[in-house]
């Protein structure tokens, strides 16, 4: 892959274009409170299709990727409920278990390969949305925890309730851009580079010097420490959560997002997860037809658009380039 | 004593059962390096193909089998050669990614088609009998029988007809067998039609014997995936293994603990087998 394309200047301003739009966007929409839902909504997939993407970088996919969400927004809400810490400490301890998790089960997974591993992380998601389900007194079982309160954030001068949903439109693009901005400079970096070269050639990768299984364990484990905070910020916005919330459809609609994209910038996944989304919400109208139609664009978008969303840019380009020279 | 000769019957017709759906998935993986993931809405597409030809339009339950598999292998046949023939060689995320779309669309429009309510299907035989104290109907002895039969035949078929041989030439080699004058397309729709046929004959016998509706073929996907992954991919060996394992522990965790805790231990399983053999239990190391 180019890297020097990833740090040119005219991405540079296509991002700062996203997030000035994301910024202004609650006023576009004339503060309307469903699309401002649509809008949280986008920002999580976003970020759940951009960290599921770091996991790529190494050259697999995790299906455990919703469970690990899933960790997260259970230990926060019931850091909550049962002990009764917002969510400014649910937050980081559900990133912190999360991770814990992530580094433990890593472990074990790490050591199937490609396609066994898709199969292998599916089953740990499943193992995890199960237990959630199983244990009834400590997780409540499939009805799920209930009451999870949005915090509210006192400044002194100024509160901040972030049951309010304009602002927890704001929280979220807050924590949303910094994973991806967080992912963006680990995929630039020394360390990314690193997990493309075991994305490319495992065996060159280790030949060169490069301690492939503990970059692969850390490497899953930021991913999943990152999905983590999201999970528990989801968890805060929805109030309410249940097994079902973080099933196998999660993670696989993440995939979706990240192959309809495309694989291999950041801006893959992002423009996957909001187009996708937007599709999504926009089809929600036409009832049953809804998964139909979505199936349609899915399978539409993977036959007639390979690569994914990302060569759109540099098919225009082409297009125009072919019209000047004639 | 006859609990668990009750529990060994019921796991071994249910693994059969399991083991025919997954045989088919690993046929279609082996040869086209392919993750269907809409296997299972041909199991359910095959479960009603069979209840529209013998309830409601009460034709010969045999011939609705044939019928069934008939028609799904067609189907199977043209979703090869219109959708995944064009993601051949590429990455296997995409064929993933078009199956998924496929199982939207084939449960969401069965869903609508069909209705959401529970349909049966009327049985073929009826009656049972007793052995060593444990309940065995006639049904599930019919269904154990087609499907072993299926099975021998499936294997039979691939060692010892020419096209058998070809399945397998593409499955261990595509480029040689295209150098050998085999025309691997061609062995791709046979392959992904068989693979489908065989759900949908599995979605016969299971329709009969429990009840069937447009949302159950995700269930059968998630089995299949699960039998296979436990035997390695593109193994029929493996996936007959796979498939008696998973039917036995349903049968009997489920019956002595519960149901939930039976689907945990079979992803646990899952998990350890392929942490200890990272390729399955007869699988081939794929890269």
């Amino acid at each position: 892959m180019d890297k020097s394309d990833i740090i040119a200047r005219p991405n540079r301003l296509v991002w700062g274009g996203l997030l000035a739009l994301a910024l202004v966007a609650p006023a576009l929409v004339g503060f309307d409170l469903y699309m401002i839902h649509v809008g949280i909504t986008i920002s999580f997939n976003v970020a759940l299709a951009t960290s599921l993407w770091m996991i790529w970088s190494l050259g697999v996919i995790s299906f455990a990727h919703a469970g690990f969400m899933g960790i997260g927004a259970y230990a926060s809400a019931l850091v909550l409920t049962k002990l009764g810490l917002s969510m400014w400490y649910g937050l980081w301890i559900g990133a912190a278990v999360s991770a814990l998790f992530a580094m433990l089960i890593a472990v074990p997974l790490m050591r199937t390969r490609a396609v066994y591993f898709f199969m292998a992380s599916w089953a740990v998601g499943e193992v995890i949305k199960r237990n959630f389900a199983y244990f009834k007194d400590f997780f409540g079982g499939w009805d799920g925890v209930f009451d999870i309160k949005p915090p509210v954030l006192d400044l002194g001068f100024l509160q901040i309730d972030f049951a309010n949903r304009i602002a927890y439109y704001y929280l979220a693009l807050f924590f949303v851009s910094l994973t991806v901005w967080i992912i963006y400079r680990m995929n630039a970096s020394r360390t990314g580079t690193i997990w493309w070269a075991i994305h490319e050639n495992e065996l060159l990768a280790q030949h060169t010097g490069i301690n492939v299984f503990r970059q692969k364990v850390v490497c899953f484990t930021i991913a999943c420490t990152l999905v983590g905070v999201i999970g528990a910020l989801y968890a805060h916005y929805q109030t309410y959560i249940s097994p079902k919330s973080f099933d196998i459809w999660k993670s696989e609609f993440a995939l979706v997002h990240l192959i309809v994209g495309g694989l291999t910038t950041v801006g893959g996944p992002v423009a996957g997860a909001i187009s996708l989304t937007m599709v999504d919400e926009a089809l929600r109208a036409t009832g049953y037809f809804r998964t139909i139609f979505f199936g349609v664009v899915l399978i539409a978008s993977v036959l007639l658009l390979p690569g994914g969303l990302e060569t759109v840019p540099a098919r225009i380009r082409k297009l125009f380039n072919r019209n000047s020279q004639k | 004593m006859s609990d668990f000769l009750q529990m060994g019957l019921t796991g071994l017709s249910l693994g059969l059962m399991y083991a025919l759906i997954a045989i088919g998935l690993t046929l279609i993986f082996g040869v086209m390096r392919i993750i269907q993931y809409a296997h299972g809405e041909m199991f359910m597409l095959g479960a009603f193909a069979l209840y529209y030809w013998h309830a409601e339009l009460g034709l010969p339950y045999w011939a609705g089998v044939a019928f069934s598999a008939g028609l799904i292998f067609c189907l199977g046949a043209v979703l090869q050669v219109v959708l995944f023939k064009p993601l051949q060689g590429k990455n296997i995320l995409y064929s993933l990614a078009v199956s998924l779309g496929l199982v939207l669309i084939i449960s969401g429009s069965g869903q609508l088609l069909f209705g959401t309510t529970t349909k049966g299907i009327p049985s073929a035989v009826s009656g049972g009998m007793l052995i060593g104290g444990a309940y065995l109907s006639y049904e599930r002895i019919v269904i154990s029988a087609v499907s072993i039969g299926l099975i021998i035949a499936l294997w039979a078929f691939l060692r010892h007809s020419v096209t058998g041989f070809a399945i397998r030439a593409v499955a261990e080699d595509p480029q040689t067998a295209a150098l050998q004058g085999i025309r691997t397309d061609r062995i791709h729709w046979i392959a992904f039609g068989i693979g489908s046929a065989m759900a949908a004959i599995a979605g016969c016998m299971m329709g009969t014997l429990l009840s069937i509706v447009p949302t159950m073929g995700f269930l059968a996907t998630i089995k299949a995936f699960m039998i296979v992954i436990m035997g390695g991919l593109g193994s029929v060996i493996g996936a007959l293994v796979g498939g008696l394992i998973l039917g036995m522990i349903d049968s009997v965790i489920t019956t002595t603990i519960s149901g939930d805790i039976a689907i945990i231990l079979s992803f646990v399983v899952i998990f350890l087998i392929l942490v200890f053999r990272p390729s399955g239990l007869f699988g081939q190391n794929w890269d």
